[in-house]
């Protein structure tokens, strides 16, 4: 019998999770991938804009099954409502574009779908999927492996396993349980709300509406939905208001310039969630476990988007298992750290840089000058000559 | 963190959107969590430093004060 039950068990199968479970098993590990929830992706806590770029890097086959709706640019919107374009079917048009032979530059997923979707590719990849399954501790054992405890359907179960990889999420509980420094400051989480409506008409770009009048500390965004409908949403920072996202976004569907464009709106979902503005954990492997997505911060501090480097960094944890594995090498005391290097090296390194740049622009106090900061640097983000384009 | 009373939180749950946010901040040891991916609502929070509150985008967690627990495994009385 071998001395363990898996190879790999991964706590969380969103995007980080499934990933990491994906290629995990395709390289022939024994792979566990759990998840609490009856339906992944439920409730909604994301708006799903992700570039084609990021799904392709790691061989996801944009599928008709989990999009929305193509999306084509970006329009950076300052707090009067002057905006600037970037639209990629006008920068590149023999490039991008709807007609035949011409492609999206990202798209808006449902994230249930798209969810499942993930979780069923890396269970026909050969990963064992749980659903019902609750991840509550681990236990590093003296014989180099460790022992997870889970609750499946009420069920008490342990299970031994070399490696435990924790991608559940912002509410990460993985990471507590060695004792990592995961707490995020309240001044970098943003507090997200979103409607899903009908009766607003978009053009194929994600809309970005920058301004403390709107969005203090965060922006305000409207993306096209698929079928004709739109999101609207934003996300505040708590100590720069003393109202709740919810005002600020009933403020901003009655009040800001695009008042008229949402007049008629009908809200059909209600979505909420929070977004860490924060730079990646510092430490983010322990004994016998490392952490992937937003449960170690993987997430882009400037527009808040997670899951391009969700599933680049699924893709990262699961090269480095793989060859870790391989070697035998061992697994405790601090012999983990190369996952870290390695994803600063690929990844972290840009994020950070990212994280300096949104630093710089929320410690200005003159709310004018910050303003125009912000709307600067989001226009130049999304441009095609910006250097962090593939993030 | 601050040495404030223990307090016990309420969630407004008509108005919740289960989004764990309140989770996401709270700095309290793991576990700390309701079946519903909030923050627990049946034992007292001794940090009470009500980030929980200032972050919910549907304004719906209060609190109230209860006694300081006399031993350490204090669940008061609920
Ligand atoms: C309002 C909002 C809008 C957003 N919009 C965008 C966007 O447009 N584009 C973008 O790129 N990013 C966006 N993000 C960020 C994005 O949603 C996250 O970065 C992304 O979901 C992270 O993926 P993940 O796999 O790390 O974690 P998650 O998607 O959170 O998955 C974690 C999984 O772990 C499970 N889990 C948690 N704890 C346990 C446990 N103890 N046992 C078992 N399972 C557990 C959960 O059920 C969940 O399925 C948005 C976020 C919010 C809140
Ligand atoms: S932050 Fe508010 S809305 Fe979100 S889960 Fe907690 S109580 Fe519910």
């Amino acid at each position: 019998m071998p001395p363990t039950d898996y190879d790999v068990v991964i706590i969380g199968a969103g995007p980080a999770g499934s990933t990491t479970a994906r290629f995990a098993a395709a390289s022939g590990l024994r792979v566990l991938l759990v998840d609490k929830r009856q339906e992944l992706g439920a409730p909604i806590q994301c708006s799903g804009a992700i570039s084609r770029h990021a799904l392709e890097q790691v061989g996801i086959a944009p599928e008709a099954e989990f999009i929305h709706e193509a999306i084509y640019g970006f329009a950076i919107y300052d707090q009067h409502g002057d905006r600037e374009v970037h639209d990629y079917r006008r920068l590149k048009p023999d490039e991008y574009g709807s007609e035949p032979g011409k492609k999206p530059l990202g798209y808006v997923v449902d994230r249930r779908r798209f969810d499942r979707y993930l979780m069923t590719q890396a269970e026909r990849a050969g990963a064992e999927v749980w659903l019902k399954t609750e991840g509550l501790g681990y236990r590093p054992e003296a014989d180099g492996y460790c022992t997870v405890s889970l609750r499946r359907y009420n069920q008490a179960i342990d299970i031994r396993t070399r490696i435990l990889v924790g991608a559940d999420g912002l509410q990460s509980q993985v990471g507590r349980w060695a004792g990592l420094q995961t707490h995020i400051k309240i001044t970098e989480l943003a507090g997200c709300l979103q409607f899903i409506v009908d009766r607003v008409e978009t053009e194929g770009l994600l809309e970005i509406v920058t301004g403390h009048e709107w969005a203090p500390g965060g922006y305000a965004w409207v993306f096209p939905k698929g079928h004709g409908y739109a999101e609207i949403g934003l996300g505040v920072i708590a100590t720069m208001t003393d109202r709740p996202a919810r005002w600020h976004l009933d403020k901003f569907i009655t009040q800001s310039f695009f008042r008229e464009r949402f007049a008629d709106c009908r809200i059909l979902e209600v979505q909420g969630g929070g977004v860490p503005l924060a730079a990646p954990l510092r430490t983010q492997y322990a004994d016998n476990l490392i952490l992937v997505g937003d449960a170690a911060r993987h997430v882009n501090p400037i527009t808040g988007g997670g899951l391009h480097t969700a599933v680049a960094g699924g893709k990262i944890a699961a090269d480095y298992i793989i060859g870790h594995l391989a070697d035998g090498l061992p697994l405790q005391d601090g012999a983990l750290e190369g996952y870290q290097r390695l994803w600063l090296e690929e990844l972290g390194d840009k994020m950070w840089k990212l994280y300096g740049i949104k630093t710089d622009i929320f410690h200005n106090m003159n709310i004018p000058e910050r303003d125009r900061q912000l709307y600067a640097t989001m226009a130049d983000y999304f441009s095609p000559t910006s250097e962090f384009k593939k993030i | 963190m601050s040495k404030q009373q223990p307090v016990l939180f309420s969630i407004g749950w008509n108005a919740c959107i289960n989004c764990g946010a309140c989770v996401a901040i709270c700095p309290q040891e793991a576990g700390f969590v309701s079946p519903f991916d909030t923050i627990a609502v049946d034992r007292p929070c001794d940090i009470a430093c009500l980030l929980c509150e200032q972050i919910c985008p549907v304004d719906t967690i209060t609190h109230q004060p209860v006694p300081r627990p006399g031993g350490h495994n204090g669940v008061n009385g609920q």
